[in-house]
């Protein structure tokens, strides 16, 4: 990007690439959605001007997310880049608060504690500890970057317990499958800084070796998810039930799949979380592999966008910020389709901006009006 | 704001690294989706197909209840259910309408009783109406081609074959609140399920209820059954014997009939009851449906209180029941030794104070049995103001007045026996010497259950240990796999065995004595067996104002053992508003005895209305 002429400057800076990933998958979310979330027995809402009858409860909560997301974005954008250096303190050890209440007054939900009640709303402080994480890393990276070569231990030290603590406090809960989400940003974003290559070599192979007694502290469930992930018929009415669904309606779509609203996977109910986790697998049974590389595509085209605006930055605390938002989403979606193919164990991850959900749909929009932020201010060199 | 230095990282190298990193993953994606659905899709496809696994739960039949002879109390009986498969059905509002008519029932009702089942899915049966009469089944299988995706099924349904007998001792069950479903308890619920929501079938919730099963059924595209993945069968529930007696029950409910009030039986040597009864009773049948709000509101509020327990959760003044125990304290304590005559002028004077005796004339000189048999108050007021509150109290709490007795009915009254400790603690006063006599008697602070008096009549008569009332024989399981086989705890009550055999005594007197005021305990004469006990009669005074009620007459009480020699039934029983124990509650209790005896002894007719006649010998 070079300079332009004052009156077209916004309007030629304007990523059009972004903004159509940034779109177009929300509205392919919104297609499936709307056979996923299909109910015939629903009363529905008419739309008279268009002449017809929305049954898809799915559907409809998911627009209203969507739009009140944009507000939550827009307002984020606005908010100016520092003041996420400064609340991020706050920001870090408020989740890590909220991490400790929930393990103390939580409520149980299948069997773990991760719901917060505050005046009849839920919360699930794991889900803004991300955001928290990534507010403090960025921080603190920013103001130490790496010396040439890249990171070396001690210098590694404070951020990883920063990483460490909210994972251990997720996985108490139990919550593995946002701890290691959690984990992978964090590490995602100490990564991108540069890690000296040795120090990277030793502590990969420290880790493998831990890796074995680590595993005896795996409740049973996650144990058997692991093990089921390998051998989902040893156990197909249990464990195995998610994924051998999961992978027939992913499988039965072939390559041009069976049509919109003619997944039989989905609509008859056989395939559990069909609007949530699973929505994944809906696409690549009702659109086909055709659909299914289509939308892999536009997430592809959304990271790479996102990660311009990451390297296009005006300062290394913008880039960092954005790179931590690009980890958590790139992250949730490699882990939420991995499951949806049989390739992760089953781990309750949304895909974002795809799946239905308030929470997920909102902080995804929080996040993206962060890296709007940092997009529009990228020419603002006001103290240099 | 900060400026920060990022002269030492490369970025357009860093962001192309994790840009290659992301599409690397990704390509993992597609190959997997490249795998899964163009080298297996065919494969997938005809699973799909044929793969389809319908869910069904099977209710498992709930556990029996019966009594000790193995009589079924709460059975099961099936239950014809008309319930609709939504998929099934083209128009499933059309469909439901059409019902309603052909039953003759409201279409909304019908339509909302569907809509309220959301959270089922399509495939799975959507329940319509719930016990439909022979009638409505007939009406539905012969138009069912009008009636696409209705189904008939048969569920077990709850069935006390006995009506009302026992209601407080067997409960009820009901489906299960939503409430309910939240608590971790129940987490295996699902809504719709039967639960216990009083006495035995709510305490043995667990035991009673069973597994579900699961059958998952293979359908093809079309909704026929073609195979059966798997199947879990259901677990039927725990069978639970009872210590209960039919005929004694039936005996112990008939007593009171159109009475308010409590009877209980049990085997004073190991706790075990044999009949437990509160009047006035409600029918457990009723709660299997929908009742209306109304009806469930005069049950629960009502003035009646139907769904109160009262040998459990009743609190009464023990009377001159009581006076058993103050016979007890004050031959221990040796403050009125056994041979000692006080004199009753029908009134008794403490300082400015005069309490009278219930007999205003007065009852002469009087020793323990005659105090105890003609229940002479003075003669208690003596021994009340020699004794002291605290001592009274103390051997009250021996006999487990004022705990609860760990009777898991329902939510059991403790009761109350006051000290003067009780009396700092809950009004920050002194204990007045002033207050004894009342308490000697029986009336002032102390709260008593009908089963409190039964296990403290127990202690005197069975040698002297606290007995665990309890209710639950045994516990097994279809196979007659025993799970928990009940017996009585004892607790001691550490008082000399020579002085509960002169109370005993003393008790027998009041039935056998012709001055005795408890004579129409006495049971016919042809079973062989003398009835001890003692009267009482409670005055219905209210706490608050002290004042009494004119329209309330007095409750009245009656607590016997039989027989004399080695006791084996004590049996309670209170009637509130009866009047005299001698007259309203006695009668009940020999009633209850001669069925009780008439099974143990095998003996003969129980001849009504000759209970004057009962006794082989007096006693002076």
């Amino acid at each position: 990007m070079s300079f332009s002429s004052h009156t077209s400057r916004y309007l030629s800076h304007v990523d059009w690439a972004l903004i159509f990933s940034t779109c177009a998958i929300p509205l392919c979310g919104l297609i499936v959605l709307y056979s996923a979330g299909y109910d015939p027995e629903s009363e529905g809402v008419s739309i008279d001007w268009l002449g017809l009858t929305i049954q898809s409860s799915a559907f409809l909560k998911q627009l209203v997310f969507l739009g009140a997301g944009s507000l939550v974005l827009l307002l984020a954008a606005s908010i100016p880049t520092s003041f996420f250096f400064r609340i991020a303190p706050f920001a870090y050890f408020g989740g890590i608060a909220l991490l400790t209440a929930v393990l103390q007054f939580g409520y149980v939900s299948n069997g773990a504690r991760r719901w917060l009640s505050i005046g009849g709303f839920n919360l699930q402080p794991a889900e803004l500890m991300k955001l928290g994480l990534v507010l403090m890393l960025a921080r603190y990276l920013a103001r130490r970057p790496p010396p040439p070569g890249g990171y070396r231990v001690t210098e590694m030290i404070v951020p990883a317990l920063l990483v460490f603590a909210p994972m251990a406090l997720i996985a108490k809960q139990p919550d593995l499958g946002t701890a290691l989400a959690v984990g992978a940003v964090g590490v995602g974003m100490i990564l991108f800084m540069g890690v000296h290559l040795r120090t990277l070599l030793t502590i990969v192979t420290i880790l493998a070796v831990m890796a074995v007694p680590a595993w005896q502290f795996l409740h049973d469930y996650q144990k058997r998810r692991v093990t089921v992930l390998f051998n989902p018929d040893a156990d197909p009415l249990g464990s195995g039930y998610h994924i051998i669904q999961s992978k027939i309606a992913v499988g039965s779509g072939a390559l041009f799949g069976r049509g919109y609203f003619k997944g039989t996977q989905s609509q008859l109910e056989f395939l559990p979380e069909h609007t949530t986790d699973f929505v994944f697998s809906v696409l690549a049974e009702e659109w086909g592999f055709v659909g299914a590389v289509v939308v892999l595509a536009l997430y592809v085209l959304w990271i790479y966008r996102l990660l311009r605006v990451a390297a296009k930055a005006r300062d290394l605390h913008s880039t960092l910020l954005v790179t931590g938002i690009i980890s958590i989403i790139f992250f949730h979606t490699i882990i939420n389709i991995g499951m949806v193919v049989g390739l992760f164990p089953v781990v309750g991850i949304p895909l974002p901006l795809f799946s239905y959900g308030g929470s997920s749909v909102m902080t995804t929009m929080a996040a993206l009006g962060i890296v709007l932020g940092v997009s529009l201010r990228r020419f603002q060199f006001a103290n240099k | 704001m900060a400026s920060f230095e990022r002269s030492t990282i490369n970025l357009p190298f860093r962001t192309a690294a994790a840009f290659g990193v992301a599409c690397a993953c990704f390509v993992v994606i597609a190959l997997r989706l490249w795998y899964l659905q163009i080298l297996n899709g065919d494969y997938f496809r005809a699973r799909s197909e044929n793969n389809r696994l319908r869910t069904v739960y099977l209710p498992p039949p709930r556990g029996l209840i019966y009594d000790r002879e193995g009589r079924i109390l709460a059975g099961n009986r099936p239950e014809f259910n008309i319930e609709l498969v939504t998929e099934d059905s083209p128009d499933p509002r059309a469909t439901v309408e059409r019902l309603a008519t052909i039953l003759d029932l409201d279409p909304n009702t019908l339509v909302a009783q569907l809509g309220g089942q959301k959270r089922r899915r399509r495939f799975e049966p959507k329940l319509l109406v719930r016990d439909a009469s022979r009638d409505m089944i007939a009406r539905v299988v012969a138009r069912r081609y009008e009636l696409p995706g209705v189904v008939i099924n048969v569920n077990p349904a709850r069935d006390y074959l006995h009506g009302d007998l026992a209601a407080h001792v067997l409960g009820y069950i009901r489906e299960i609140t939503s409430r309910q479903l939240d608590l971790p308890g129940f987490s295996s619920y699902r809504s719709g399920d039967m639960v216990g929501h009083y006495g035995i079938e709510s305490q043995w919730e667990m035991d009673l209820h069973g597994e579900r099963g699961i059958q998952r059924v293979v359908v093809n595209a079309t909704g026929s059954k073609i195979g059966e993945s798997s199947f879990e069968p259901e677990v039927p529930g725990r069978n639970i014997t009872l210590t209960l007696d039919l005929d004694v029950q039936r005996e112990a409910d008939t007593a009171l009939q159109k009475l308010r009030g409590g009877v209980i039986a049990l085997d004073p040597n190991n706790g075990e009851i044999v009949a437990l009864s509160s009047a006035p009773r409600f029918d457990p049948n009723m709660f299997t449906h929908e009742i209306p709000s109304d009806t469930w509101r005069e049950l629960v509020t009502g003035a009646e209180r139907k769904l109160s327990n009262r040998v459990v959760q009743g609190g009464y003044p023990p009377g001159s029941v009581f006076k058993m125990i103050m016979a007890v304290a004050g031959l221990s304590e040796n403050v009125m030794p056994i041979g000692e005559r006080v004199f009753c002028p029908g009134y008794y004077v403490m300082g400015a104070r005069k309490f009278k005796c219930h007999k205003h004339e007065g009852h002469g000189w009087v020793d323990l049995n005659d105090a105890m048999a003609m229940s002479c108050d003075v003669y208690f007021y003596t021994m009340g103001q020699r004794l002291g509150v605290d001592r009274i109290h103390d051997y009250a709490s021996r006999f487990g007045l004022g705990s609860k007795t760990g009777l898991k009915l329902a939510e059991e009254n403790a009761g109350l026996v006051p000290s003067s400790e009780w009396k700092q603690r809950r009004f920050g006063q002194r204990w007045y010497p002033g207050e004894t006599p009342s308490v000697a008697i029986g009336q002032g602070a102390l709260v008593t259950t009908p089963l409190q008096l039964a296990r403290a009549m127990a202690a005197v008569v069975n040698g002297g240990f606290l007995v665990t009332p309890h209710l639950v024989r045994e516990i097994a399981d279809t196979e007659r796999h025993f799970h928990e086989e009940f017996t009585g705890e004892r607790g001691e009550i550490d008082v000399d065995p020579q002085i509960l055999r002169q109370v005993k005594r003393a008790l027998l007197t009041v039935v056998q004595n012709e001055r005795g005021t408890g004579r129409k305990a006495q049971v016919d004469k042809s079973f062989n067996v003398l009835v001890g006990g003692k009267t009482g009669t409670a005055q219905v005074v209210s706490l608050e104002q002290g004042a009494r009620h004119k329209h309330l007459q007095d409750h009245a009480w009656f607590v016997g053992f039989a027989p004399e020699e080695k006791p084996e039934i004590v049996v309670a029983a209170l009637i509130e508003n009866g009047g005299h124990g001698g007259t309203a509650a006695a009668p009940a209790v020999r009633q209850v005895m001669e069925s009780f005896f008439k099974k143990r002894r095998g003996a003969a007719v129980a001849a009504p209305g000759n209970a004057e006649s009962g006794a082989r010998r007096g006693s002076p």
